[in-house]
């Protein structure tokens, strides 16, 4: 067992020192300090899988008082999977000239901060680490200096900045009311408070910049711009698409179980995700950009992860954390191939490109693996969580709502994956570097090995064991196959000739249409809160 | 009436007035001088929500007195006002570098432009 702060302070220490080493010698202690990281944090998650949950006060206060670090077996996971893609990525940009000190060091200190908010218990830290993260965020956003990321990496920081203000603002009043600001001492007042409804407008507020983070419905425009912004490196896109999101879905995850015994609102974000879900591939499919598909494809998959943690059932709420997992993994792979294929074409129109397969074979089974997961095709691994939040939504209209998200999914990628099938302008196989190519190709043998030993992971990560029913397994490869040819037929029938969708393409905020949107949520929230209550 | 206008009533006004600042005005300076607004009202409603009369300052000998301050949220806002000023430098640097790219301070005009 590491000590938890050091999962925390040890990238940003090595990384503000790596700063005056030369580069090479830097590039070689980031890897070294990211296998150590990924060792801690596997130490960690073994004990805390054997012992139960560690908590830890820093500067050594009583309870509620200090900080405190609290690591349950979800935040080990979490840890885990932000180390572990900390890992990959840094592997994948090991030769890149762009990747100077400077970049690593603001791509450590990242590190740091996610592995900082999926650790803390006290939400005034958590404020300071999303504030801190959101700077540096925006800075890499922009790292190329490219005129269209100046202004995409502007709109993230001040909408996310907005976003945080409505939380300390909620945490403030919290703080009035219960006295407390630690995660599970307000979880303990609650339970015994006198009159819940002063609680509504501190959770109203507090949800909003949740929601916000975890992008849902309609205050999810500024993550396709941070996400696929046409210039900001691909490891950036892949760990903002692949870990950053979940952090808001993870803060969601927290402050709803801590205001349980008082506000219930599941059955508004169930059908908030739902939305979420069908906006996020509607928009997906209007796009022309690689990288923006995959953005916009991101809500998506957002949507289907707080169904499944919303409905209330075993089954569906580790399936919504299994495919948080599975998100990460497919969407950085997708997003990493998407980076070297728009390098190699020159391009990110999706319709310009052809025959990846051909030209980049290792890139192209990479893609197709990640584009089987994310799809929930047999034996990957989105097959097994959309398995399991399905199963707990048995005989509801989640059910029949979960078929349409996945057929979504798969016209979209139908669309994606005319990249690599078709010729190729220029013939031969392109350049690409052998440790670039094996990062993205062990990652999408990943989503392989997640779907076929999907049962154990879940088994040996979360204690919670199922049964894959044989019967209801087969008819959801079924579903899937009719999905798919249905999928097929719409795309090449209808959406090829005439793509209405492209429609929706003109409809963009701006800043202050999306501050409206965020006031507008909270009123909404508010109304629903307070009829509910 | 005169009992309304405490720091709490006031924050949220103000807080309110930053969200309506940040919602109807197109000028990129305003936006962030209502981001400004909007930490004034929270470090206002830290400060004065938990206000009593005649509350000592946790510091030095407090046996004598029976009701201290609580430290608490002065210590976070002091944070708060760091992360705040951090925040607000960092913005006013980035919309410098935009306005030398876009030339211009209207977000419906940068917006056009980083369309096309």
């Amino acid at each position: 067992m590491i000590d938890l702060y050091w999962m925390i302070l040890l990238p940003i220490i090595v990384g503000s020192f790596s700063v005056i080493l030369p580069q090479k010698t830097a590039k070689k202690i980031m890897v070294l300090l990211q296998v150590l990281m990924v060792l801690g944090s596997l130490a960690n998650f073994y004990h805390v899988r054997v012992n139960g949950t560690v908590i830890q006060n820093i500067g050594g206060w009583a309870d509620y008082i200090g900080i405190s670090l609290r690591a349950d077996i979800l935040a080990c996971a979490m840890v885990l999977l932000t180390t572990f893609m900390f890992l990959a990525m840094v592997l994948f940009n090991y030769g890149k000239s762009y990747s100077d000190n400077l970049f690593l060091f603001l791509f450590m200190v990242l590190e740091g901060l996610i592995t900082g908010i999926f650790l803390s218990n006290d939400l005034f830290n958590i404020f300071v680490l999303v504030e801190v993260s959101t700077v540096i965020i925006s800075v890499l956003i922009m790292y190329k200096k490219d005129t269209r990321s100046i202004y995409d990496g502007m709109l993230y920081l001040l909408i996310n900045i907005v976003g945080m203000s409505f939380f300390l603002f909620g945490l403030g009043m919290l703080y009035k009311k219960l006295g407390v600001i630690d995660l599970f001492g307000i979880e303990k007042v609650l339970s015994t408070i006198e009159d819940p409804k002063s609680i509504i407008l501190p959770y109203a507020l507090i949800i909003t910049a949740v929601s916000l983070k975890s992008a849902l419905m309609p205050l999810f425009s500024w993550l396709p711009k941070a996400h696929g912004t046409p210039s900001a490196p691909s490891i950036i896109s892949a760990v903002l698409s692949g870990l950053y999101v979940k952090n808001g879905v993870y803060l969601f995850i927290r402050i709803q179980d801590a205001f349980e015994p008082v506000i219930n609102t599941s059955d508004f974000f169930l059908l908030m995700g739902f939305i979420t879900a069908v906006v996020g591939f509607v928009l997906a499919l209007a796009q022309h950009d690689i990288k923006l598909i995959l953005a916009y494809h991101t809500v998506s998959q957002i949507g289907l992860i707080m169904m499944g943690i919303n409905m209330h059932g075993t089954h569906t709420y580790w399936g919504g954390i299994y495919h948080i997992i599975n998100h990460a993994v497919f969407k950085s792979t997708l997003f990493l191939t998407a980076g070297m294929i728009a390098d190699e074409y020159k391009t990110r129109n999706v319709y310009n490109i052809h025959g990846v397969m051909k030209r980049m074979p290792m890139v192209g089974y990479a893609t197709l693996f990640a584009i089987l997961g994310i799809t929930g095709a047999p034996l990957f691994n989105g097959s097994i969580s959309k398995y399991l939040i399905s199963y707990g939504a048995k005989g509801s209209w989640v059910e029949y709502a979960l078929v349409l998200v996945n057929l979504g999914t798969i016209l979209s990628f139908i669309k994606y994956s005319q990249i690599l099938f078709g010729k190729a302008k220029k013939s031969g196989k392109a350049k690409c570097d052998i440790l670039r190519k094996s990062v993205v190709l062990i990652l999408g043998t990943m989503c392989l090995a997640g779907g076929i030993f999907g049962r154990w992971i879940v088994m040996i990560m979360f204690n919670v064991e199922f049964d894959v029913d044989p019967l209801a397994y087969w008819m959801k490869v079924l579903i899937f196959i009719l999905s798919f040819l249905a999928g097929i037929s719409i795309y090449f029938g209808l959406l090829k000739r005439n793509n209405f969708f492209a429609l929706v393409n003109s409809f963009e905020l701006g800043f202050n249409g999306v501050c409206l949107s965020i006031a507008m949520f909270f009123v909404l929230i508010l109304g629903y809160v307070a009829i509910a209550l | 009436m005169m009992d309304y206008i405490n720091g709490e009533t006031v924050s949220i006004v103000l807080f309110f007035t930053g969200v309506y600042g940040l919602i109807a005005r197109r000028n990129i300076v305003k936006s962030i001088i209502s981001l400004g607004i909007l930490q004034v009202a929270i470090i206002l409603y830290f400060i004065s929500a938990n206000f009593e009369e005649g509350a000592v300052p946790p510091i030095g000998d407090v046996s004598s007195s029976a009701i201290v301050a609580d430290p608490l949220p002065q210590a976070l806002m002091i944070t708060d006002i760091v992360i705040g000023m951090g925040v607000t430098a960092a913005s006013l640097t980035m919309f410098i570098h935009m306005y030398h790219r876009y030339g211009s301070t209207n977000w419906l005009k940068v917006k056009r432009k980083r369309m096309k």
